[in-house]
């Protein structure tokens, strides 16, 4: 039985010990916010954190994390209570397919929990692990540069008294929690 | 026009729903336990037309017909149906729209996405749907309040009466359901625009900055397996024998088989089936693929340019004759230059996958694709099933580039899921493709040759522009792939069978291809032109890739112009508005970048290169700023100017050039795809390399101003930047690159 601290929650888990995090969270847990892109640590796209630090989860053994805290997208913030990188990767359009964009919010908001006025160069450093193949890095790099200026800290997604269910385009798809060796 | 020729009643009927008055409207968002039809947003909603419905409660639903891969279509089309309708974009609940001849493609004949051409096809039609529901709403509501409706005002989904009385659509939409179907109704002018051309974040950026933004791989389902796919490391190579005994032995395992392409290994878990699989030994058919090699390509489509002159596909004035008066002429220079492109892989950051239930006679499908129509024929027809009972469930994608548009993973997904429901009936099964299994097995962007030969007068003008490709037909595997699925419809099955076989050799030495060849000659004012192709195919699985055949003719073209422009001692930018007169808006572009990019005044140290291309209806021109350094290749910024009309989302559009730009410099500097007897080189994103944040250029994006209707914006940022990074690199060198990837000496 592995213990770890799952977006400040207390969970244990009894699957096999080298299972990957990755695959520990998205399906075990339930949490499908992080993504698998290549398998070998190369793309990001699995990025959570680890006690605050960047980590590629697709190729860390869920033993690894026994007592540690694990966060991930879910943990950063909701479309309720946005953290502010996430309202400033809605202001600045950052997201086209959207696919690399959790693995690149949990580098981001590690880089400005550690630095709060990254230099262009801290950025291209702490951010050269996500890969993005839709290109959106130079909104990433603004996005980031706006939110340490503070220029989210009195900003709103438009109408967003109302906004649109976050998935609202996947209602209805079965969400059945499967706890089968993992539960919270 | 056409999707509107389904009356609501029409499209009400299609439902199955009920009939006059009040209906049972479906909801008919994704992904579901079984029906189509699920889950209505409200029992007592109104369907005002196939992609608009609006409930008491006063929420709009909105059926997307056109799929969101990152384009934008999810944003730009709601923003369409929104401006006429009056109603915020990010009030709009915005659902996949199911497989329905009322979604299907103006253009394609079939429901599908691709080509750039969304806004283009959907600009007037999803207006008009908006406008006319706008109508049915004004008319209940002043029935209702006793006014004229022209009385009545509407502003984000309230009516508004003179007296500043505000009343939610969703209060009359009861009485509006009872009134006839406005058609026709007239459209705003584009100075009543309040959303149309206006500044606004995206409305998925919430659901794609949150991780709740659901993808094919996300779907999941109770009782749901994963299957691994051992594939065969040659394409087209058949499992002859395996052996899974170690593989069983692994609890959780359930199932191991062949199938067609390979061994499927089903699993409660990914893990355990990803473990599984190497614990499988296959043997492999042998195919004639095995036989070939990079490394010989190129040298067979040079020989092959040297020995046929191949195919004409388009001849001005008096073609490549001209050329012969030229070299013997003292007032013309002749050049020939000869330009080489690698395969590239599309490498999209999700993985391919597909999750798929058998029942009975039923089939669920779970999926991102561009192909929404054909995904239900195909699944059809290689399941032997109904097309009435085949569910189509799409998510969005996590990135396509054209390879969504591909139906290998449908296909295999069904000879797994109809194999895996043998044993577990009505079990649905996920497919997860591996990093490698993606990199390995895609529809290659085809390596080219071309040979280009020009001849210009001594006042700079190119009189003579000839082009001949060497290369494999994207077409041939595309219609191999489909024709099949889509023809039984129309096309006694002898027939199909025949054209099948047929597709592939089609190309070879009846028509050319025109994707094979778009791009190498329509930009420039040359009087005579020609443009031939000579097929050389070696059997790697070809398909479209971002921007299709201008990802590499963008390439040709402006590396050569600029080659002409340096030989007849003018400046590139004054070459290319000399041979762009023809063409305002292609000059225009130009025009524009050279000026805001300060053309000719680089920063310290850096170099400028142009390059300008029309595709998919828009004008493109990019000047990048670069510097280099022993035969490291910088690029420090990008000025991207575009038209492509009306800008409906201009952030968008900008989006688009940015995406395009840094996704055409990934091929312009790393990308390469090998293959050593018959076996992709390639397999992750160490040997395939991407463009990371710290190489990211800035890129600065300005739209030209238009009235014009929108054209396409998803490709078009593609094809001018290898063009203008390598141009830029002669200016800084001296070294002409004529081969992608851009390598200095
Ligand atoms: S999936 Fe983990 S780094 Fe790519
Ligand atoms: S937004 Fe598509 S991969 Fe980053």
């Amino acid at each position: 039985m592995i213990h770890f601290m799952l977006n400040g929650e207390p969970v244990s888990t009894d699957v096999p010990e080298d299972t990957p995090l990755l695959w520990v969270i998205r399906d075990y847990f339930n949490l499908k916010g992080s993504k698998f892109g290549c398998g070998m640590g190369l793309c990001g796209a699995c990025s959570m954190q680890l006690d605050g630090v960047s980590t590629r989860t697709c190729i860390l053994p869920v033993s690894a994390v026994e007592g540690r805290h694990v966060t991930t997208i879910e943990g950063l913030g909701t479309a309720d209570n946005l953290h502010p990188l996430q309202k400033a990767w809605v202001k600045h359009s950052v997201p086209q397919c959207g696919y690399c964009q959790s693995g690149q919010l949990i580098s981001a908001s590690a880089l400005l929990a550690q630095n709060p006025n990254p230099t262009e160069d801290d950025i291209a450093n702490a951010m050269s692990g996500n890969l993005c193949r839709c290109g959106t890095y130079p909104r990433i790099k603004d996005a980031i540069l706006d939110t340490a200026a503070g220029g989210v800290a009195q900003w709103e997604p438009p109408g967003s008294d109302n906004a649109p269910s976050a998935d609202s385009v996947s209602d209805g798809v079965a969400q059945e929690k499967s706890v089968a060796g993992g539960e919270a | 026009m056409s999707q509107l020729k389904v009356s609501r009643r029409g499209f009400m009927g299609l439902l199955g729903a009920g009939s006059g008055g009040l209906v049972l409207s479906a909801s008919l968002s994704g992904c579901a336990s079984g029906n189509n039809a699920v889950q209505s947003p409200s029992p007592e909603a109104l369907v005002l037309n196939a992609f608009l419905q609006i409930t008491p409660e006063n929420t709009v639903h909105f059926y997307l017909p056109r799929e969101e891969m990152g384009q934008g279509s999810y944003h730009g089309l709601t923003t369409l149906v929104a401006e006429e309708l009056d109603v915020l974009p990010e009030r709009i609940t915005v659902q996949h729209a199911p497989v329905n001849k009322a979604f299907n493609h103006p253009e394609f004949g079939m429901q599908g996405t691709g080509g750039s051409t969304s806004m283009k096809v959907s600009f007037y039609p999803l207006r008009q749907a908006g406008a006319n529901a706008r109508a049915m709403l004004v008319d209940a509501a002043a029935a209702e309040l006793g006014v004229s409706p022209a009385q009545l005002k509407t502003e984000d989904g309230h009516i508004i009466t003179t007296s500043g009385e505000r009343h939610p659509y969703g209060r009359f939409v009861q009485l509006a359901s009872t009134l006839p179907t406005p058609e026709n109704v007239p459209l705003k002018n584009a100075s009543d625009f309040n959303l149309i051309g206006k500044q606004r974040p995206r409305i998925d950026g919430i659901s794609k900055s949150t991780g709740t933004a659901q993808f094919g791989i996300d779907v999941d389902l109770p009782n749901l397996h994963k299957a691994v796919i051992i594939r065969s490391p040659v394409y087209g190579a058949k499992p002859v024998k395996f052996d899974a005994t170690e593989a069983l032995k692994l609890a959780d395992v359930a199932q191991v088989f062949a199938i067609d392409n390979g061994v499927a290994i089903v699993a409660k878990h990914i893990w355990t089936a990803k473990k599984a699989a190497k614990l499988v030994s296959v043997e492999w058919s042998n195919v004639p693929l095995a036989s070939q090699s990079s490394t010989h390509i190129r040298d067979d489509f040079a020989s092959a340019l040297d020995t046929s002159e191949g195919e004409e596909h388009f001849k001005s004035g008096e073609g490549v004759q001209a050329l012969q008066q030229a070299e013997s002429s003292e007032n013309s220079t002749v050049v020939e230059a000869e330009y080489w492109v690698p395969f590239l892989a599309h490498a999209t950051m999700e993985p391919m996958n597909c999750t798929i239930q058998f029942n009975g006679p039923r089939c669920d499908i779970w999926l991102g694709t561009q192909m929404t129509g054909a995904v239900q024929s195909a699944v059809a027809y290689h399941g032997e099933l109904d097309k009435e009972n085949v569910f189509v469930h799409t998510t969005l994608l996590g990135g396509s580039f054209g390879r969504r548009g591909n139906l290998d993973y449908v296909v295999e997904a069904v000879e797994v899921g109809q194999a895996f429901s043998k044993s577990h009936p009505n079990t649905p099964v996920q497919i997860v493709w591996s990093r490698e299994d993606d990199m390995r097995h895609d529809y290659y962007r085809p390596a080219a040759l071309a040979r280009l030969k020009a001849s210009i007068d001594d006042q700079g003008q190119v009189q003579t522009w000839a082009a001949t490709r060497s290369g494999g037909n994207m077409m041939s595997y595309i219609l191999d792939e489909v024709i099949d699925v889509l023809a039984p419809g129309f096309l006694p099955n002898g027939m199909v069978d025949w054209l099948s076989k047929r597709g592939y050799g089609l190309f070879e030495n009846w028509v050319v291809d025109p994707s094979s060849v778009e791009g190498l000659h329509e930009d420039y004012d040359v009087p005579n032109k020609e443009v031939r192709h000579v097929t050389v195919d070696h059997g790697m699985r070809l398909g479209f890739l971002r921007s299709v055949g201008h990802s590499y003719t963008g390439f040709f073209k402006e590396s050569f112009m600029d080659e002409l422009a340096i030989k007849a001692n003018m400046d590139p930018v004054e070459m290319r508005l000399n041979h762009t007169q023809s063409s305002p808006r292609l000059n225009g572009v130009i025009r524009e970048v050279a000026k805001v990019a300060q053309w000719g005044k680089p920063q310290q140290g850096r170099f400028q290169g142009i390059a300008a291309h029309r595709s998919f209806d828009s004008y493109v021109a990019q000047i990048a700023e670069v510097s280099v350094e022993g035969s490291k290749i910088t690029v420090h910024k990008v000025t991207c100017v575009v038209d492509c009309g009306r800008a409906v989302n201009p952030d968008m559009v900008k989006a688009q050039m940015e995406g395009g730009i840094i996704f055409g410099l990934s091929a312009a500097l790393y990308g390469e795809i090998t293959f050593k007897e018959g076996a992709v080189e390639q397999s992750n994103f160490h040997d395939y390399r991407l463009v990371r944040l710290a190489e990211a250029p800035e890129v600065e994006v300005h739209i030209i101003d238009s009235q014009e209707d929108p054209t396409g914006v998803g490709e078009p940022g593609v094809p001018p930047i290898a063009p203008a990074v390598a141009n830029a690199v002669f200016q800084a060198t001296g070294q002409r690159l004529r081969s992608l990837p851009l390598k200095l000496a």
